[in-house]
């Protein structure tokens, strides 16, 4: 049962301060301050601001403030002054069912890795770029050219 | 069956007493008089409601599964988190009821008056509402997944974020009524009169809108991508960043479109672009031929350039740029491969951006006014963009690295 347990934060309710659960996070009304807990789903009518440090945010209201998180999921809006830090982040230019997705208003995101910039130049020069999957990420052994013919 | 009798129940309501928690199933309450009777939590399951007077009873949080409460008047009722889970409510009188968060799944509302209810969060998906008034109702967060609503009466409602997917909206009239955001993908709207009506954001993807009225809707951002619009009226309609039905238009009526952002009557165009705009068949697109394609190949290194690229063309691009300004005319597509590696370079005009490989931009911003800006699973974008006036709209897919900054065009 335990593992079904959400905090909802619903819509018409307005929070603000600090909010740390053990539960995933539900905000479909407004949530003002910092949040922490394993994951934070907004919806389409909540809006969070603040400061968040979560494994996943998935949003579909509307962010502003600071976020950290593993994982990242986008639609919606995201605010002026707003920052996202994030090991994977996905925004859909459609979704599925065809909705446009994303606003940004004047915001900065870190995703993943920080791109190496000398080793992609240098990747490209050499030619080791060649449908490497990353080409400032170590490269694989060589395989075996193609045979001839 | 049941703890209690039918006279039990009448004479305990007639003393204002509490009914709840009370276990009433398979009752028989038809043409009762009940108004004002507390019900809270009190179990109705497959009781006969038929045609009893209920108005303003408190029916919260209470079980009337498989209810008969045909005809049954329930005016101002609170059935809020009730279970109505296959009632039969037909005809019945919700007139300014409170279902919120209600369990109408499968339930028989076809002929209802549901004037000044309100439904958020309800669940009704599958219900029957056909011909039933729902004038005025607020039926916001609401699950209407399946449901028919045919011949409804639905002026000035508000279905702002419901699920109304493969909903039947025959004839329906929603006249001014609200879809903000509501996912009606699948629809049957076949002339349903949704004049005025606010569909801003609403996913209509492979919705039936054939002879629908749809004069002065607000249908910014909402899609159309499979839409079948056939004989629709559209004149008035405010459709900034619409996204078109994908097909040729056949017999729209349409004198004039708004395509301001601000959906303010600014930005109005007539018969020579509209076509485009309601289906997204830019003619720059139809219009790029394999001569207006450009391809720089892997090993080749470009420095220091300005390459100016016509609309409509496509550049793909898996060499080594740096130093370079990319202009792009409006509609151009610019491809950096997997190959790629555009390092402090700069990209401007009204093109779409596909990140494959790797940017790197010269100074901020690195990207100007693009369309559309996509970073794919392998690609990797360091720098600034700044929007498009219409805003920009932007694509990261899972596996890509970003250092990025988006600021308002």
């Amino acid at each position: 049962m335990s593992d079904n347990k959400r905090t909802l934060i619903e819509d018409g309710t307005e929070l603000k301060g600090t909010l740390t659960s053990t539960c995933p996070i539900v905000v479909m009304g407004r949530v003002e301050g910092d949040l922490s807990g394993p994951s934070v789903e907004v919806t389409e009518t909540g809006v969070l601001s603040g400061k968040a440090k979560v494994t996943e945010l998935h949003s579909r209201g509307e962010l502003a403030g600071e976020f950290d998180a593993d994982l990242v999921q986008l639609s919606g809006k995201v605010r002026d002054k707003t920052r996202i830090r994030a090991q994977t982040l996905e925004v859909r230019l459609k979704r599925e069912d065809g909705r446009m997705e994303m606003v940004f208003g004047d915001c900065e995101m870190a995703v993943g890795d920080a791109p190496d910039k000398a080793k992609a130049i240098a990747n490209a020069m050499n030619g080791h770029g060649k449908k490497a999957k990353k080409a400032d990420e170590p490269a694989a052994p060589a395989a075996d050219p193609p045979a001839d013919g | 069956m049941g703890e209690m009798t039918r006279d039990q129940v009448l004479q305990r309501v007639r003393r204002n007493e509490k009914l709840e928690r009370a276990d009433l199933r398979g009752i028989d309450l038809s043409r009762a008089a009940l108004t004002g009777a507390m019900l809270a939590r009190a179990d109705l399951e497959g009781g006969n409601l038929e045609a009893a007077v209920l108005r303003k009873v408190s029916l919260k949080n209470a079980s009337l599964r498989e209810a008969f409460l045909a005809g049954a008047d329930l005016a101002e009722a609170n059935l809020e988190n009730a279970d109505l889970d296959g009632a039969k409510l037909d005809r019945a009188n919700l007139a300014g009821a409170n279902l919120a968060r209600a369990n109408l799944e499968g339930a028989n509302l076809a002929g209802a008056n549901l004037a000044g209810a309100r439904l958020p969060l309800a669940q009704m998906s599958t219900a029957n509402l056909t011909g039933a008034d729902l004038r005025g109702a607020i039926l916001t967060n609401a699950n209407l997944e399946e449901a028919t609503l045919g011949g409804v009466k639905a002026e000035k409602a508000d279905f702002s974020n419901a699920n109304l997917r493969g909903a039947k909206m025959t004839e329906g009239d929603f006249a001014r009524a609200l879809f903000a955001s509501a996912v009606m993908a699948g629809a049957k709207l076949t002339r349903a009169r949704l004049g005025g009506a606010l569909l801003t954001k609403a996913d209509l993807a492979g919705a039936d809108l054939t002879g629908a009225d749809l004069g002065d809707v607000d249908a910014r951002h909402a899609t159309l991508a499979g839409a079948q619009i056939a004989g629709s009226k559209l004149t008035g309609a405010k459709v900034a960043g619409l996204v078109g039905t994908g097909a040729p238009l056949a017999g729209v009526m349409v004198a004039w479109l708004d395509t301001s952002v601000a959906g303010d009557g600014t930005g109005r165009i007539t018969n020579g672009e509209i076509p485009a705009l309601l289906t997204g068949l830019r003619p720059t697109e139809e219009a790029t031929a394999p001569a207006s394609r450009r391809y720089f190949g892997h090993g080749d290194v470009l420095r220091n350039a300005t390459l100016e690229f016509e609309g409509g063309a496509r550049v793909e691009i898996d060499s080594l740029f740096e130093n370079c300004v990319i202009n792009l005319g409006e509609g151009t597509e610019l491809v950096v491969g997997e190959t790629g590696v555009l390092a402090d370079c700069k990209i401007a005009g009204d093109g779409l951006v596909i990140v494959h490989g790797h940017f790197f931009e010269r100074e901020s911003p690195g990207i100007v006014g693009a369309r559309e800006v996509t970073v794919s699973a392998n690609g990797a974008f360091v720098g600034s963009i700044k929007q498009h006036a219409d805003l920009t709209r932007f694509a990261f897919e899972r596996g890509s690295r970003l250092r990025v900054k988006i600021i308002r065009g």
